[in-house]
């Protein structure tokens, strides 16, 4: 046990020495991740469309290996494009479906999730057949590994992070009024549907920031679980999504370092895990509705 | 022509055990989740199936560590332990005035799961779940004890259906209504969510949790589209499930890739006809009227 501690405790003084470059470049693209999934992922659950993301991050499955099929080439911009090309069809294409009767729009997403993921599994089928690819690099994207991110990519995920914020805020007030006031939105001359499809849209891109630290299986927990935690903080939109930035920074440096301590842990599922863990401090002690306050404060409620 | 209808569709009989076997999971797991979905998809708790297939992973992993055993017995009831735990817990969280229930959904199901993956690559490496595998399922080497245990799980799914097909829809259409007469409306929801947990922990290492999901959900949206009953729609509902596994192991044989993705295509296609050409809701039959983009996957 004692050795066990001691060997933890070097392995972490390795990580906040920042020795290796392979950690800061980890610790940098996780952050961008957790800072424009918390912004973007603000509006999402705002607007109810939670789900939308887990459905965006299946879909970038079959980008990513159309991609590779088609080109050849395992450079990250490549697969990203792919991947936000599929991502973005796919959740468009809810969005079309759910205009209509007989479709559930919960049902839609599933639908697309799955359809889009299948296609994913067929594509990768093929590119595990196909000789030229090891594929461990097209498996990174499964549930993320955010230790093989070179500089250069950091400076790609950057400048695409920085994209999405910048257009958050250009177009900040259109979408807070469509998201809580699609009709006041419509008769203020905002074209409501062109919103929602740009936020569609920025959704996609986190997604595709987000698929190489965090993997495609699990990119929806950052967008909806630090925006989650932004609700129970803060009580208003700007609030909401500073915490949720906040929120999603610190757990993407908390997921890099427990897989760092850790061997053979990919970063997706520990950062999900860290992001989980400050939900439920949020959900305990939040300023917003936390239920150790409202029970202290208002007596019984049930 | 004679040859090559042969060539594709049975020859592929004749080459070995695996194709029966393959077939025989694919069916099975088609019918019990496509049957258990129609009432899933009409309480508008499509969504909830994914969450239960990627919990079920977690249940299983548990079970492990506390029993030490991958048997049938242990696997089923972890899953429904961490199945019903997770939707007791999603029902609470929904409750809270700042968290929507879809919301709700997507930060329970994302945080075990990463959970599972994370115990499967450590404490419980020696559980032999590849996680690849889970996601993607393996359906022609399908072990004797997966099939055995699928045999099992889908003829109990129907006939629980069957038993409890009145309780069911009475408290799926108007739960008000089935209380008052004395329908346990609480209790069938959570039987109902069992049965999802144990149809997706037996599905999930056979044909992989994607298959399961879509299993689900895509049969049952396919047969809303034709349907004017409930029983109408579990008929069709089943018919197109079937009809997608056995079609989709052909694709899959003949264009060699996983069997899971090709029958889920395959269904989604499925989908796709009847969602443009179905007689009465199709959309090149009909052009219906728009409506805005709502998501619910409300629990009662």
């Amino acid at each position: 046990m004692l050795v066990v501690c001691s060997v933890l405790g070097d392995r972490a003084a390795e990580f906040f020495e920042l020795r290796y470059e392979f950690v800061i470049n980890a610790l940098l693209a996780t952050s961008a991740v957790g800072l424009v999934c918390g912004v973007v992922g603000t509006f999402l659950v705002l607007r109810g469309l939670s789900l939308l993301g887990d459905a965006a991050g299946h879909a970038t499955l079959p980008g990513v290996c159309a991609a590779f099929l088609i080109t050849g080439a395992k450079t990250l911009p490549v697969l990203l494009t792919g991947a936000l090309v599929s991502s973005g069809v796919s959740a468009l294409a809810v969005t079309a479906f759910s205009r209509g009767r007989r479709v559930r729009p919960d049902a839609a997403i599933g639908i697309a999730l799955t359809v889009s993921f299948a296609i994913g599994v067929c594509l990768l089928s093929i590119v595990q057949r196909s000789p030229a690819a090891t594929q461990s690099g097209i498996s990174d994207f499964l549930f993320g590994n955010a230790a093989g991110i070179t500089r250069r990519q950091v400076v790609f995920l950057g400048a695409t992070s920085a994209a999405i914020l910048t257009a958050t805020l250009v177009f900040h007030r259109a979408l807070v009024l469509s998201v809580f006031d699609p009709n006041h939105a419509r008769a203020l001359g905002i074209p409501v549907r062109i919103v929602e499809g740009s936020l569609v849209v920025g959704m996609s891109l986190c997604v595709v920031v987000g698929i190489q630290c965090v993997g495609v299986v699990l990119v929806a927990a950052m967008l909806i679980i630090p925006a989650s935690t932004g609700r129970l903080i803060a009580n208003t939109v700007v609030g909401v999504m500073l915490s949720a930035a906040v929120v999603g920074v610190l757990s993407a440096w908390g997921g890099v370092f427990v897989s760092f301590l850790g061997e053979g842990l990919s970063t997706g599922p520990t950062m999900v895990l860290c992001a989980a863990f400050f939900f439920v401090v949020a959900l305990l002690f939040g300023p917003q509705g936390g239920l150790l306050r409202r029970r202290a404060t208002e007596g019984a409620i049930t | 022509m004679i040859d090559f209808l042969y060539e594709a569709f049975v020859a592929p009989w004749t080459w070995g055990a695996w194709m029966w076997r393959g077939v025989l999971a694919a069916a099975l797991i088609a019918v019990s989740a496509s049957a258990a979905g129609v009432f899933l998809y009409l309480r508008r708790m499509s969504l909830l199936t994914d969450a239960l297939s990627h919990v079920a992973l977690a249940g299983v992993v548990g079970a492990y560590l506390v029993t030490g055993s991958v048997g049938a017995g242990a696997m089923l009831g972890g899953a429904i332990v961490a199945g019903v735990l997770s939707s007791l817990l999603i029902g609470k969280l929904a409750t809270h005035p700042k968290v929507r229930d879809d919301a709700a959904i997507g930060i329970v199901f994302t945080a075990v799961f990463a959970l599972a993956v994370i115990l499967l690559s450590t404490v419980a490496r020696d559980v032999h779940i590849d996680v690849q595998c889970v996601l993607f399922g393996n359906v022609l080497g399908i072990s004797d004890h997966s099939l055995l245990l699928l045999t099992l799980t889908a003829p109990m799914t129907l006939a629980l259906i069957f038993v409890f097909f009145r309780p069911l829809v009475l408290s799926t259409f108007d739960p008000l209504h089935a209380a008052a007469v004395g329908v346990p409306v609480v209790l069938v929801s959570y039987g109902l969510m069992s049965m999802v947990s144990v149809t997706a922990a037996a599905g999930f290492e056979a044909v992989g949790a994607i298959l399961v999901v879509a299993m689900f959900i895509i049969p049952a949206a396919t047969a809303h589209l034709f349907a004017r009953s409930v029983r109408g729609m579990i008929v069709v509902s089943i018919a197109t499930a079937v009809m997608s596994a056995v079609l989709g192991m052909y694709v899959s044989v003949w264009t060699n890739v996983y069997s899971g993705g090709a029958i889920v295509v395959v269904a989604g296609l499925i989908y796709l006809l009847a969602f443009l050409f179905a007689p009465e809701h199709g959309r090149l039959r009909s052009p219906g009227p728009a409506s805005g983009l709502r998501i619910h996957g409300a629990l009662p």
